[in-house]
């Protein structure tokens, strides 16, 4: 028998979008318009010189006009894709199309304790334990350092997340810093660990995560660490924040075209500083101001996806945003949110999905809720994969052999394939009297069970001494000049 | 006669400006004083917004644009009300912290006194402790605000308070803080007198401090 079947699909994942190709183009080309028409201010010199020797000099002190051929330029030579690496230079994160990737997120101010719930200020301790916890989770592929730590001086606590991140994971880091001279430092601490500028360019182990004061607002530490990290080749993501109602219209697509064109400038101004420098888009926007209580919320379902849509339609990596919760505390909503959220992200294709285990709208993190959001990716992993379906799968002539009065359970097809579906390891599906025996624990319960397991068990690989020692003399070097 | 009065009021709470400034010359025409055309149609008017805002039933952008449509109506009274006719639930002076630059929610406490019939002095964003004894000394406030959003610049109102003590201002005023960074209990470190978590409540405290 020959065994030809044209226009056969076997296999096709879940496919997802909100907008069209052509709305998409209209984004663009409003982030165009806004670009030529209202222009940007930029707060560095270098940036502003940078421009002019392109032909576009700046207006009223600080203010440029891009015109649109300047964006498309630039699109010719930024990477389309960006590996980013673990410790060893394993190429393990291929940003890319609709691959996505998930992490926590950095610098919340407080911690919900995953033992009693309290909600306290964070200290260093409880980043080294995030970083644990983090390199142990299955389906994390990447650290933020979670919280701001209170108990270090706060002009280099950036250099102690650092070292807390390069120390106890080998996972690949997202740093985030608040000066200039930071970003600096987060730098020469992973070339020392990698081995050097070389090393760390080629198998790139860090991307430096630049948020910008708003779409039309640049400031200039935003700009110095962009034109740094795209001199050095290093990838930088880089994030306006608009918010709509306040820095931005607060209709969706406003806000969004505000903070895409301000991050199209960051674009331009790599390419400017560096053809071929990576750059990663934001693949989120059009957050809002909530109006009632003044708070930005962090899993408002208007916007999702759009942003992500739109730098598919562009091309570009992008760094999203899933996991969170406004919600204060580890409880139904906080679930929910995380996953709404992660699932929307995972359908989408975003690409590197940060702040997992986000509470509070960014104001607290959660071990607890870190863990949660991992068995939720657990669960979208064979929901967002495709279905084969083929005779194997079909089983046809199985089914006939059982016929209506047989059974599967002993049935050699059965024993293949009963572990290809999904089976839970935080989430519970016993009967009530097994789960009552085991505790009757919820949700909330084993997850902060999780979290004590790991940070009891799990020993992640440490630095070698001298990588280690020469990390934390940059740390005490930090201190004296600034701390 | 109040028919007039309670129109621009309605009108003022939906932030009809035009309307406003339109109702307030027509009761001028019709000889109802400036003073009561500012306290029966205005200032009524802005204690509904600022009732219904502490409430959540109204929400910033409404109020802005009510607030709008108050000094649209103010700008018809200010040259026809006499210098006792004007306004004196208090006189409140405001600026953001040295350091500082972010003024929304400043303008809106300033926005809500004004309706509250407060006479109001605003200095600004960026405002050294130099720059408020300053102005202490020339307005003769009875309440001083301050104003920060950042962690960094909070500090800045101790400063403040510290340079108005030092000055020899400190009995004259009572001085209130707020923005996001600031609560009850950093309030009380610093020295102020009182404290309040949005522009709503900051009506209710300004009150009762220049009353107590």
């Amino acid at each position: 028998m020959t065994n030809i079947r044209s226009n056969d699909h076997v296999l096709s994942s879940a496919q997802f979008r909100r907008l069209s190709d052509e709305q998409c183009q209209k984004l663009y080309w409003a982030c165009l318009e806004i670009l030529e028409r209202t222009g940007v201010r930029l707060y560095d010199q270098e940036a502003l010189d940078l421009f002019k020797r392109a032909g576009v000099p700046a207006a009223d002190g600080n203010r440029v006009r891009v015109p649109a051929w300047m964006v498309e330029k630039a699109f010719t030579t930024v990477p389309k894709r960006v590996t980013l690496c673990d410790r060893h230079g394993n190429r393990v994160m291929p940003v890319e199309g609709h691959r996505s990737f998930f992490g926590p997120g950095s610098d919340c101010l407080n911690i919900v304790g995953h033992r009693t719930g309290e909600r306290r200020k964070a200290v260093l301790q409880d980043v080294v334990e995030a970083m644990i916890v983090a390199d142990a989770l299955p389906h994390i592929d990447f650290v933020m350092c979670m919280f701001l730590p209170v108990d270090v001086a706060q002009p280099v606590a950036d250099r102690y997340q650092m070292e807390a991140m390069l120390n106890h994971t080998t996972k690949p880091i997202i740093f985030v810093t608040t000066e200039f001279s930071g970003c600096v430092d987060a730098v020469q601490m992973a070339e020392a660990v990698v081995g050097g500028p070389q090393a760390l360019q080629r198998n790139p182990m860090v991307a430096c995560y630049i948020n910008v004061t708003t779409g039309l607002r640049h400031n200039q530490e935003a700009l110095q660490k962009l034109l740094y990290l795209a001199d050095k080749g290093l990838p930088v993501i880089y994030i306006p924040s608009s918010q709509g109602g306040v820095t931005a219209p607060v209709t969706t697509a406003g806000a969004l075209a505000v903070s895409q064109a301000g991050a199209l400038v960051g674009l331009v101004l790599s390419q400017l500083k560096q053809e071929g420098a990576p750059f990663i888009m934001p693949g989120w926007g059009g957050n809002m101001l909530d109006m009632r209580t003044m708070v930005q919320p962090y899993a408002d379902p208007d916007k999702r996806v759009m942003a992500a849509d739109f730098v598919h339609f562009l091309g570009l990596p992008m760094f999203a945003l899933a996991g969170c919760s406004d919600s204060k505390v580890v409880d139904q909503q906080a679930g929910i949110e995380a996953a709404l959220t992660l699932m929307t992200d995972a359908l989408c294709g975003g690409n590197i999905v940060h702040d997992l285990g986000y509470l509070e709208s960014g104001l607290s993190g959660s071990l607890a809720q870190l863990v949660i959001c991992d068995e939720i990716l657990g669960w979208l992993e064979p929901f967002v994969r495709g279905v084969e379906i083929n005779d194997e799968t079909l089983g046809l002539d199985l089914i006939d052999k059982v016929g209506p009065d047989g059974q599967f359970l002993d049935s050699k097809h059965t024993r293949e394939h009963f572990r290809e579906r999904w089976y839970p390891s935080l989430f519970e599906r016993y009967d009530y009297a097994t789960w009552l025996d085991k505790g009757g624990k919820t949700l909330g319960q084993r997850a902060a069970e999780r979290v004590d397991a790991i940070l009891a068990e799990h020993k992640p690989e440490p630095l070698p001494e001298d990588a280690a020692r020469a990390v934390h003399a940059i740390v005490e070097r930090a201190e004296a000049q600034y701390g | 006669m109040s028919e007039i009065l309670q129109e621009i009021a309605q009108q003022l709470y939906a932030g009809k400006f035009n309307e406003v400034s339109a109702l307030t010359q027509q009761a001028l025409d019709q000889s109802l004083a400036p003073a009561q055309i500012l306290k029966g149609g205005l200032i009524a008017g802005m204690d509904t917004v600022g009732r219904d805002f502490k409430a959540g039933e109204l929400y910033v952008p409404e109020v802005l644009v009510a607030a709008k449509a108050m000094h649209a109506g103010m700008d018809v009274l200010r040259p026809l009300l006499v210098g006792e006719d004007m306004p004196t639930t208090g006189r409140f002076l405001i600026g953001t912290v040295q350091g500082d630059l972010h003024d929304i929610g400043k303008n809106l406490v300033a926005m809500m006194l004004e309706g509250a019939g407060f006479e109001v002095f605003d200095l600004g964003i960026n405002a050294a402790p130099g720059a408020f004894v300053e102005a202490i000394k020339d307005k003769e406030p009875q309440l001083v605000g301050m104003s920060a959003l950042l962690t960094t610049t909070r500090d800045a109102m101790k400063v403040t308070i510290e340079a108005i003590a030092q000055a020899g201002l400190r009995d004259r005023i009572k001085i209130m803080v707020g923005g996001a960074p600031v609560t009850a209990k950093f309030a009380e470190e610093i020295g102020a007198d009182g404290y309040a978590p949005d522009a709503g409540a900051a009506v209710d405290k300004a009150r009762e401090l220049i009353n107590a």
